[in-house]
Order: structure tokens, then C-alpha cells, then sequence
């Protein structure tokens, strides 16, 4: 059984791509074909239980690029046994209730498709034992979750959540890639297992931890990257439920469990993540107080509650993680039910807005039962589960002396107390009739068993898991032994303060006013000290980003080719110019004066190329380029190689006349055109090109000690059959070389012979009216 | 078995003339041309194979022995090259045949199409530095004509604009053969990279960078991309896919080949990191300016050279392995992209975000085949472009160089933001209007067929990864190049 937890996870992305290919209409098909792979890991973990709690994890190598250290080795432990079981059945509760959430022409078999590929990738980063394989799967639940936020892609609104989603989670996983591979060549090994056995330590070490807390921070919407976690409230209800109960936002939790056995004790370990998960905590809680949409009460309510497990994992003993992990699996059943709970209101009354929603209570108490006791489980209220892990938290917290994070965690834990109260009478309270609003309540139809009954299964879980804790702590005390969960812990401090908790939260529910004015009061503050709200920082960003790309590729693409040309010339001759200084080059040595011809040829090329500059006359200016060309020759003949000469006085000659009959059809004098370039610049770049040729020349002559291949040729050539050196050089030693350059003519021909016959034909139709090409 | 490092040359060029003597007919054209580029490709992978099991193969041009000679060489690197370039040759020339109006409208175009195939063979096989010359003016030569024949009368000057650097970039190259012939009295690679080492350092530091800049500017680095992405876009499809996915990568080419084999030098290149980064940083934020998709890509085709150059200047077997791998996935990505990019067009008659809407709903298999182009691109797992960015990052690590990998990090993640604006402007939202043709189900195989190559560049990673480390090490220890060329030969 070795490699079945990989096959359940691949069994996902089939899943995923047999629904991608099935045709829209077949729902049920769908349903049965997204609920098998998540089956098949239920029976899964089911089966591995036995083994895995005992310690006796399932592995398996999966090699795949062993080169750079990444594989996709499997090492399923009690932690991962417990993801697994979490995302498989809550992942089941969710598709049976998107079958009865989703509209009939909604293209329910893609939302399955996205929903179950990403269930696929969270397990994944659940089994897999190595750092890159993990990141793999890390960066396919972002992709996957991208396009559940932005599922409803006909809404602005979804779309700029999503693209907020993907960009902040990206930063940490491109973040934590960096960290990953530092900490891959700190410890020598990219498996997770023998790194936390025996973790590194040193510089190397400290940056890759901050860098990797900055992938786990970014996914599970810690501050100050909580932002985009409320945004994604604008996925689909279930795909909310479904991400930010069990999965996505745990990956981050995940991470941290899974390192702090190694690394918990280094310097950087507590400070950071204790005091992010503590500042999460508070903003979260505090900011639920304000919002009056039921999804976003919930969306800050998580962002708390992953504050609250980051804290926990911050301190990092045991008994911490155990608190942690048992938090985290309560976490998962009551927020998927309240989840689901709210996408029902929303889907039978049309609105998730507390303002609006009155007298649901009464209209459909079953509903409201469900939501009460997750929403008491949320609060820690016994004998819910989240009574029993609050319960261990706080006594761990007293046991160790934590005071600071204590007391954190009691205010923020009333505020959670306060805004589970809020959530629940928001949704199902009555309240007095108002002139501003019309309340929806007591017409609401009631939903069918598909939206109530997978809430209610989880709600009822979190019931029976908290009378009998007893399940839930032998799987959480086998992946973080050192705690344990109880129903009744008896008389003793940690259930003081816990009642004091519950006392707080609702005597705050109970004065409503100075909440508000407390709240008010300080946003004044903040906004006093212009602290920028996370929010506000990524706009800024984001604006700043386009503004900054806008303003470098207006510099960059001017369009205009003489600067083109001229920044090419420039870079392309000072570097190696400066290169050569750099190097501590000498300076080119002067040639001695050559003939009186030379000086005079010289002086003639030079007269004869400023004379082009200054020609006013297109037709004057090709002539004397010609001259340019004709005075070249000139030295060919001085240097002995008269065929050449002869060859190139050809081709100026044809060049020339070639040009006069093109001159026929454009104006005689150039036209004067306003200078992009100012003329000192060009005469710079000009003297630049110039002088770089010239003492490079002059260098390079001067430095070879070898014998040039010419000579060879000179010396071979009447063995190829030739005399002329030069023929023979172009017909037979460097036959490729010609056979090239014919080809590039034929391409040229071919190409401008194409370029006059559709000019041709194109003056032709453009002769023909309108009218007459729309008759043919 | 050195014939066959001639044959990749051998058969565009022969393609070249069968398809001009075919002119005007366009079906036996057609047949010549794919049949030419399909067996370039299956002589590639043959010629891969032998490489990478006997050793360098070379074939003395003519007879005459190297120096005095031309002589074609196919090691590790040529190989790996020749076998991606065949493969987005043959995939952009079906997609082409299966468009229809491209060929329609250039009865020239199986010939110079051919003879563009031929100039990237030539520049990857040749073992001389002015034959290397001529085949950039081949191909380039060919480039020209592809790009201007269907300008429109907007687009003329920014064809200009490439022709013209086109040749400021070939005139630089010819003044710098003049120079290296000058200093050594050869221009045989293998030759001139024992010559070198004798020649003064100092010249011999100018002269590389001489021939990086030179060679810049037809691979694009900052600052000597502007033509880049001023003028790709406005070509047809099937040219803007082969200009990305060849043409660039020729001249990334060029650098490795000549900065290892004559100019090598101990350790990593702060300067060429530097060009590397703000390669990869201007021209990602060039894209995120742009709202066209074509636009939008060809400013990747610039960040995504950066990555190269970051692994050459590396200097290291590691980085120079991955930035061999990262050519390789950037040919083949790179070319699906602007494909997908024609397919966006022809379903919509447009590449303006702003005006298309909707196509996963409309035509999802588009969606299907742009989505792990684009995952690739941005660098994203398990893709092709991911492990070729983590061979960069480890190589980059292991060399000590965090700033500029910090860089390339944060360059994949706006290449994704980019990414997010195409997948969200053209792909989401209500379909518009103006989503009425489906594309023909041959270009959808052809750039189906390319995507899956792509996907399996990631997956074959760890077997193409040891094949560019074993280049890499060629590459900084070109003994067996130099004997092979210089000693061997039929």
C-alpha cells in the first residue's frame, strides 16, 4: 500500500481532467465523478489509520529531479493523515452541497474540476516529504484557488479578488522558494524529515526561515498580508467554505507544524511568528466586530482563528503544537458549517447582509441550530469541540507562563465570543422594523436536504468530537504529542478564564454602543497616525507598479530610430572600450605614414564622407557615396588586389544607379526634419563609432604573433586548382560561406520581388471603387 | 555518422531550392517544406543521440581540414538546440499551413521559411566564427522578408526599425571578425580559442564584450532590445511565433558559444549579471504596460533573456546547464505563447484586451492550451519554465549571488501578474461579441502538439537536466571540441 496516498492525490487531477472533458449538462456524472477520488481518500486514511497513529508512517520515493533535489516522496504521517481525512470529507460535504448550490446553468463541472484538482494539491502538500515537492503542490493550490476566487469571472469585483489572491500568495511562495533552497543546501537534504530531525542552524539558516514564515504568512492571511483572505469572499460560497475552513489557508499552519519540531528553538523562530500570529489575532477579531456581511464576519473570524493557531505554533513547545493542531481541526468544522450555513441564507433569501436578513430564526430553526452550535464550538463553549481545544490552549498558555500571549488571546477570544453572537443573531434575529431597509426573513423558502444536510454533519460532528474528544486527540496526539484533550477538565484556572472569556464576549455583545464608539475612536486614531491599512498598501502597490512600468517603457520604446540607433552604438562600443581601459590596455601605437598615395587617398575618403553629410540633394548624396565607394577601390589597387578593386567599382556602380532610379520617386532634397537627436549628439556618436574602429583596428594589428590562415590559402591554392587566391578562397575553401551569401540574395530578391507585385496588385484593387469591391 | 552533423544544414537549404522550383504550387510546397522540417527534426534527435554517446562530431566543409576550411560541429549544445528549434519550426510551420493566408499571401514563403530553418541550422552547427556571420545573415536575410511582406502601411516604420538594427547589428558583428582576424590570423572557433588565450588579456576582455553587445542585439538584452518589441507584434502569427521562439535564442546561442569557447574567464560576471537583471526587470515591466497580447509577450521574450544571460554569467557548470535548459523551454514556450496568442486572434479578429471577453467560455480548449504556457512562462510547478528557474536559482545560490536571484524571483512574480492580465482580460468575463470563429482543429493540434511537448520538457526534467549539465561541462572544458574540430573530419 505503499504509494497509495500518491495515487489518491494524482486520482484528484484525473478527476479533475475527466470532469474538464465531460459535457456540461451531465451534473449527477459529475458530482459521482468529483466525489470518487475524494472517497478513495477517505478509505485511504481509514485504512493507514491504524498504522500511522501508532507511528508507523506510510512512505514511498518518487523521484523526479533529483538533480536539484526535488522529488515528490511521500511520508504520510498522523499530520498528514489528518489534512488528508479533513480535505476529503469535508471536501465530499462540500460537492454535495455545490450540486444543490450551483443554478442549472451554471457550469457546475468546471467549479467541480477547480474544486477537486485543488483538493488534490492540498493533499498533496499534506503527504509529500520534501521541500520542493511540497512547494509544487503549494503553488498548484494557488493557481487552483485563483481561478475558484475569480470563478464568478463575470464580476469585476471577483476577478480583482482573485488577482489580489494569487499576487499575495505568490510573493510568499516565490519568497519561500528562495528560503527552500537555502535551507536545501543549509542541511544538504530537501527532505522535510531528516531536515527537522537534524536542522541546520547559522545565517543561511535564519534567512531561509524568515523567508519561508513569508510563504506560510502570505497563505494563511497573516498581518499584514491578511487582506486578500476577505477579498476571496468573493469565490462562490462553497469555494469559500471549502478554502478557508480546511484547506488553503491551513497550508501556511501546516508548514509551521511541520518545521517547528526543528526549528522552534531558533532565535528567529518565536519573536516572529508568536507576535504575527498575536497582531492576526486581535485585527481579525476586531474587524469581524465591524463587518455586516455574514461571509465577511466569518472571512475576519478566520483570519483570527489563524492568528490564534500561528501564536500557538509561535511558542512552540508540545503542548503548543498539540493545541495548535487540535484548534485547527476544530477551526475546520465549525467555520465549513457556518460556511455553508451562510451560502444557504444567501441562496434562499438573496442576501448575506445582517441589516437586512430579520425572523429567519423562526422561519427555519433546523438552520439555525446548525449555526448555533458551530457558532458556540467558534466561541468555546462546552461541550463543543472548540470548547476542548480552546480549553488546552489556555492551559498550556498558563502552564508556561505566557503571559503576554495569554492575555492576547483571552481579549481576542472574547471579541471572537462577541462577533460568533453578532453572526448568529445577525442571521437569524429578529429585529425592530426600520425605515431604511426592507428585512427579508419570514417569506424565505426553506432549502432543500443538499444545503442543510452537509452543515449539519459537520455541525453535529463538532458535537460528538467535543462530548467524546477522545478520537480527535489520539490523531492529533500522535502528530503533536504533548497535550491532550478533554471534556471536562474539571475545576481549575484555565476554565476561569475560559468563562471569563465567554463572560467578556457576550457582556461586549451586550453594549453595542461603546463597541461602536470604541471602534470608531480608533480607526480616528490609526487614520491620525496615518497608519496604512493593508488594504490601502496594496492599491498603492499595485497603482505604483503600473505607474512605474507606464514611465519605463515610455523611456525605453521612444519609437524613435536614430535614438535606437545611437543608445546600440554607444553600448555596444564603450563597453568593451571601457573593458579594454579597464584591463589596462595600451594604447594603439601609431602606424608609421604610408605612402604619399595613402595620405592622399586617405585625406580624399574623408572629404568625400563629410561632403555626404552636408549634401542637401538626395541624388548629389548618393554620388558622392559612390565616390566614398570608388576611393575604397582606390585602396584595394594601392594594396595590390586590383580584381577587387575592380569588383567593388561594379557594385558602387550599380549601387548608384540602382539609387537614381529610386531618387525618381522621392523628393530631391531631404526634407528638413526636426533633429530627435540634437546634431552634437550625432557627431558624438559618430566620433565614438569612428575612434573605437580605428584604435581597435590599430590594436589588433598590431598584437598577432601567428602565421594567418591566409597564407595557408595563398600557399594551397594551386593545389585546389585556382590562381586567384581569392576565387579559390570563395569557390572552394570557403564554398559554405558563398553558398550562404547566394542564398541571402535569392532571399532578398524573392523578398522585395513579393513586396512590388503586392504593391502592384494593391494600387490595382485600390483603383477599383468601393462600391465595386463590395459587389465582387 | 558526421554526415549527419551536416544534414540539418543540408536539408533546409536543399528545401530552400525544391520549394522555389515548386513555385506556384502551393500544395507540392507545402508538402516539400513540412516534410524538410520534419526530417531536419528527426536528423536532430538522431544527431542528439550520437552526440551525446560518441562525442563532438565534425565534418570539414569541402574537405579542407579546419583551420583552413569550414568545419560544421555538433556538440552537446548544437544538438540540444537544433532538436527544440526543429521542433517549433515544424510545429509553427503546420500551424501556418493550417492558418492559410500566411503562405496564401507569400508565395515565397516555403522557400524563405526554409531558408530561415537553414540559417539557424548553420549558426548552430557551424564551428567557424565568419560562417557564424553568414548564417545570421540568413537567417536574417529571411527574417526581413517575412517581417516586412505583410506590413501594413502603420507598421512599415516599426519594420524599419528592425531591419535596420538588423543590419547595424550584422555591420558591428563583420567589424568584429575583422578585429579577431586581425589579432589571431584565423577565424575558426576551435582555432581561435587556443590563439586567444596567447592574445593580450586586455584585448582579448574587449573583444568579448565586444561580441556579448553584438550578439545582444540580436538576443535582445537591456539596453538593446527597443526594436524587440516594436516590431515583433506587428507580424503575422506563424512569423512572430518563430522570430520569439528561434531567433532571440540564435543570438542567446552566440553568447554562450563564443563566451565560453574564446573568451572564458575564472567566475561569475558582475556586469553581465547586472545587464541579466535589468533585462529581466525592464522588459517584464514593459509587459505589464502593454495591453495587446502579442505586445504583451514580446516584452517577455526580453525579460525571459535576462534568465539566460543570468545563468552564463554565472560561469558555472550549474548556472550554465540551467541557462541551456532554460533556452530550451523558453523555444518551445515561447512559441506556444504567440501561438495561442494567433489563436486568440483568429477567434476574436483581435489581441486587444479591452476588446475580447469570455473565450474560456466561448472556445475553452484556448483556454486549456494557453493556461500551461502561461503557468510555464511565469515559472509556476511543475511546468518547464519552473525547473528551469529553480536550476537558476540553486546555480545562483551555489555561486553566491542572492541579489540578482532575488531579482529573477521577483521578475517571475509580475510575469505571472502579467499573465493574471491576459488570463483575466481575455479569458474571463462575459464572452464579447466578436468571438465568432473557432479556430481550425490543425492550428489547435499544431499548438496542442507544442504545449505538450512543453509540459513533457518538465516532466523529462532530471534526464534534459543531466543532458545540459554534461553540455555545461563541455562547454568549460572545450578540449574535445577543439581536438574534434581541428584533429577530426571525414
Amino acid at each position: 500500500m505503499t504509494s497509495w496516498p500518491f495515487l489518491v492525490v494524482a486520482a484528484h487531477f484525473v478527476g479533475a481532467a475527466v470532469l474538464l472533458a465531460m459535457p456540461r449538462r451531465s451534473r449527477r456524472a459529475a458530482v459521482v465523478v468529483a466525489l470518487a477520488p475524494m472517497a478513495a481518500a477517505v478509505v485511504m486514511a481509514a485504512l493507514a489509520a491504524g498504522a500511522v497513529i501508532d507511528g508507523d508512517p506510510v512512505t514511498a520515493d518518487i523521484s523526479w529531479l533529483p538533480a536539484l533535489g526535488v522529488s515528490l516522496d511521500v511520508r504520510f504521517d498522523a499530520l498528514a493523515l489528518i489534512f488528508t481525512f479533513a480535505i476529503a470529507a469535508i471536501g465530499m460535504a462540500i460537492i454535495t452541497y455545490a450540486a444543490g448550490y450551483f443554478a442549472p446553468e451554471a457550469d457546475l463541472r468546471r467549479f467541480l474540476a477547480l474544486l477537486v484538482g485543488f483538493a488534490g494539491a492540498m493533499m498533496g502538500i499534506a503527504i509529500t516529504d520534501n521541500l520542493f515537492g511540497l512547494f509544487v503542490f503549494w503553488e498548484l493550490t494557488t493557481v487552483t484557488s485563483y481561478l475558484l476566487v475569480g470563478f464568478q469571472d463575470e464580476k469585476g469585483s471577483a476577478r480583482a479578488a482573485a488577482l489580489h489572491a494569487i499576487l499575495t500568495t505568490s510573493l510568499g511562495g516565490l519568497a519561500m522558494l528562495g528560503g527552500f533552497v537555502l535551507l536545501f543546501q543549509a542541511a544538504g537534504t530537501a527532505t522535510l524529515s531528516e531536515i527537522v530531525a537534524s536542522p541546520p542552524s547559522g545565517t543561511t539558516t535564519t534567512v531561509a526561515l524568515v523567508l519561508i514564515f513569508l510563504g506560510a504568512f502570505t497563505k494563511s492571511a497573516q498581518a499584514p498580508f491578511h487582506f486578500w483572505l476577505p477579498g476571496a469572499m468573493a469565490a462562490p460560497t462553497p469555494a469559500s467554505a471549502y478554502l478557508h475552513s480546511a484547506t488553503m489557508v491551513k497550508a501556511g499552519v501546516l508548514l509551521l507544524l511541520r518545521l517547528a519540531p526543528g526549528f522552534a528553538a531558533t532565535g528567529v523562530w518565536t519573536p516572529v511568528v508568536l507576535t504575527v500570529g498575536l497582531a492576526t489575532m486581535m485585527i481579525g477579531a476586531w474587524r469581524a466586530l465591524r463587518q455586516t456581511d455574514l461571509k465577511l464576519i466569518l472571512a475576519y473570524g478566520t483570519v483570527s482563528q489563524l492568528g490564534f493557531m500561528t501564536a500557538l505554533v509561535g511558542l512552540g513547545s508540545p503542548v503548543m503544537l498539540h493545541a495548535a493542531l487540535a484548534v485547527l481541526v476544530a477551526h475546520a468544522l465549525f467555520k465549513s458549517t457556518l460556511f455553508l450555513v451562510v451560502g444557504a441564507i444567501d441562496h434562499q433569501a438573496g442576501t448575506r447582509d445582517i441589516r437586512v436578513l430579520s425572523g429567519l430564526g423562526r422561519r427555519l430553526p433546523w438552520l439555525a441550530l446548525i449555526a448555533v452550535l458551530a457558532a458556540a464550538s467558534m466561541a468555546g463553549v462546552a461541550p463543543l469541540l472548540g470548547f476542548a481545544t480552546k480549553e488546552a490552549a489556555v492551559a498550556a498558555l498558563l502552564d508556561e507562563h505566557a503571559w503576554i500571549a495569554l492575555a492576547v488571546i483571552s481579549v481576542a477570544s472574547a471579541l471572537t465570543a462577541t462577533y460568533a453572537l453578532r453572526f448568529v443573531f445577525g442571521a437569524f434575529g429578529t429585529k425592530p422594523p426600520s425605515g431604511e431597509v426592507d428585512h427579508v426573513g419570514p417569506e424565505v423558502a426553506a432549502p432543500g436536504p443538499t444545503l442543510w444536510g452537509p452543515p449539519a454533519l459537520l455541525g453535529a460532528a463538532g458535537l460528538v468530537f467535543g462530548i467524546v474528544p477522545g478520537a480527535v486527540d489520539a490523531v492529533v496526539s500522535a502528530a503533536a504529542p504533548g497535550g491532550k484533550l478533554v471534556l471536562w477538565p474539571g475545576w481549575n484556572l484555565a476554565l476561569g478564564v475560559s468563562i471569563a472569556i465567554i463572560a467578556a464576549g457576550v457582556a461586549i455583545y451586550a453594549a453595542p454602543a461603546a463597541l461602536a464608539h470604541l471602534q470608531h475612536r480608533v480607526a480616528a486614531r490609526l487614520a491620525a497616525l496615518h497608519v496604512p491599512s493593508a488594504e490601502g498598501s496594496y492599491r498603492w502597490l499595485i497603482d505604483m507598479l503600473n505607474r512605474v512600468a507606464d514611465r519605463v517603457t515610455g523611456i525605453t520604446q521612444n519609437g524613435s530610430l536614430p535614438v535606437y540607433i545611437g543608445v546600440i552604438l554607444i553600448t555596444t562600443l564603450t563597453v568593451p572600450a571601457a573593458a579594454w581601459i579597464g584591463a589596462g590596455g595600451a594604447l594603439p601605437q601609431l602606424p608609421p605614414l604610408g605612402s604619399a598615395a595613402e595620405i592622399a587617398l586617405g585625406v580624399f575618403v574623408a572629404v568625400v564622407a563629410i561632403a555626404v553629410l552636408r549634401a542637401k540633394r538626395r541624388l548629389a548624396a548618393v554620388i558622392l557615396l559612390g565616390g566614398v565607394g570608388y576611393s575604397i577601390a582606390g585602396v584595394f589597387v594601392l594594396f595590390g588586389a586590383p580584381d577587387l578593386a575592380l569588383t567593388l567599382l561594379l557594385v558602387e556602380t550599380v549601387t548608384v544607379a540602382v539609387f537614381a532610379f529610386v531618387l525618381g520617386r522621392l523628393p530631391r532634397r531631404f526634407e528638413e526634419q526636426p533633429w530627435r537627436l540634437g546634431r552634437a549628439m550625432r557627431a558624438g556618436v559618430a566620433l565614438v563609432v569612428g575612434g573605437f574602429v580605428t584604435a581597435a583596428a590599430l590594436v589588433t594589428n598590431g598584437i598577432r604573433t601567428a602565421p594567418p590562415v591566409a597564407d595557408v590559402y595563398v600557399e594551397l591554392a594551386p593545389d585546389a586548382g585556382g590562381r586567384n587566391v581569392v576565387n579559390v578562397i570563395l569557390t572552394d575553401f570557403r564554398a559554405l560561406d558563398t553558398l550562404g551569401e547566394i542564398t541571402v540574395i535569392a532571399a532578398a530578391a524573392v523578398g522585395i520581388g513579393a513586396l512590388v507585385m503586392r504593391t502592384r496588385t494593391q494600387r490595382r484593387t485600390d483603383d477599383v471603387p468601393d462600391t465595386a469591391r463590395e459587389a465582387a | 555518422m558526421n554526415v549527419l552533423a551536416s544534414l540539418p544544414v543540408a536539408i533546409p537549404f536543399a528545401a530552400v531550392g525544391l520549394t522555389l522550383l515548386a513555385w506556384r504550387r502551393l500544395a507540392l510546397q507545402r508538402a516539400i517544406s513540412i516534410a524538410a522540417t520534419a526530417g531536419s527534426l528527426g536528423v536532430a534527435v538522431a544527431l542528439l543521440i550520437a552526440v551525446d554517446t560518441d562525442g563532438v562530431a565534425a565534418v570539414a566543409v569541402g574537405g579542407w581540414e579546419a583551420p583552413i576550411g569550414i568545419a560544421l560541429v555538433a556538440d552537446r549544445l548544437s544538438a540540444l538546440m537544433l532538436v527544440a528549434a526543429g521542433a517549433a519550426l515544424l510545429g509553427v510551420l503546420v500551424f501556418a499551413v493550417a492558418q492559410r493566408d500566411t503562405d496564401e499571401a507569400l508565395r515565397a514563403f516555403h522557400p524563405v521559411y526554409q531558408t530561415l530553418a537553414a540559417g539557424v541550422a548553420l549558426a548552430f552547427l557551424t564551428g567557424d566564427l565568419f560562417t557564424l556571420f553568414v548564417a545570421f545573415e540568413i537567417m536574417l536575410t529571411a527574417s526581413y522578408v517575412l517581417i516586412t511582406h505583410r506590413a501594413r502601411a502603420g507598421d512599415v516604420r516599426a519594420t524599419m526599425t528592425y531591419v535596420v538594427v538588423g543590419l547595424i547589428a550584422s555591420a558591428l558583428f563583420l567589424v568584429g571578425v575583422g578585429f579577431v582576424y586581425a589579432a589571431t590570423g584565423t577565424v575558426n572557433m576551435a582555432d581561435l580559442s587556443l590563439r586567444l588565450a596567447d592574445v593580450d588579456p586586455a584585448v582579448r576582455t574587449a573583444l568579448g564584450w565586444l561580441f556579448f553587445m553584438v550578439f545582444g542585439i540580436k538576443a535582445a538584452i537591456f539596453p538593446l532590445f527597443f526594436w524587440l518589441p516594436d516590431s515583433y507584434p506587428t507580424a503575422p502569427t506563424p512569423v512572430t511565433a518563430i522570430f520569439a521562439g528561434l531567433l532571440t535564442k540564435v543570438g542567446v546561442y552566440a553568447i554562450i558559444r563564443t563566451q565560453t569557447l574564446l573568451f572564458p574567464v575564472e567566475g561569475a560576471s558582475t556586469f553581465m549579471l547586472l545587464i541579466a537583471g535589468l533585462t529581466m526587470v525592464v522588459g517584464v515591466l514593459g509587459a505589464i504596460a502593454q495591453g495587446d497580447i502579442k505586445r504583451i509577450l514580446s516584452f517577455h521574450i526580453v525579460s525571459q533573456i535576462g534568465y539566460m544571460i543570468m545563468g552564463l554569467g554565472f560561469f558555472t557548470v550549474a548556472g550554465i546547464a540551467a541557462a541551456v535548459l532554460f533556452v530550451v523551454h523558453q523555444i518551445v514556450v515561447k512559441t506556444v505563447m504567440f501561438l495561442v496568442g494567433g489563436l486568440v486572434e483568429t477567434a476574436s479578429g483581435t489581441g486587444r484586451l479591452r476588446d475580447v471577453d469570455g473565450l474560456l467560455h466561448r472556445f475553452p480548449v484556448i483556454a486549456v492550451l494557453f493556461l500551461p504556457a502561461a503557468l510555464s512562462l511565469a515559472g509556476l510547478p511543475p511546468f518547464s519554465g519552473f525547473v528551469g528557474k529553480l536550476a537558476l536559482v540553486e546555480a545562483g545560490f551555489d555561486a553566491g549571488r542572492w541579489v540578482v536571484v532575488g531579482v529573477s524571483l521577483f521578475a517571475s512574480l509580475l510575469t505571472l501578474f502579467s499573465m493574471t492580465k491576459i488570463w483575466a482580460g481575455a479569458f474571463w468575463g462575459a464572452p464579447s461579441a466578436n468571438l465568432v470563429r473557432r479556430p481550425p482543429s490543425t492550428m489547435l493540434a499544431a499548438t496542442g502538439a507544442l504545449v505538450v511537448l512543453s509540459v513533457a520538457i518538465g516532466i523529462a526534467g532530471q534526464p534534459l537536466l543531466e543532458l545540459a549539465t554534461r553540455a555545461a561541462s563541455d562547454l568549460l572544458d572545450p578540449a574535445a571540441y577543439v581536438a574534434a574540430t581541428l584533429g577530426g573530419g571525414a
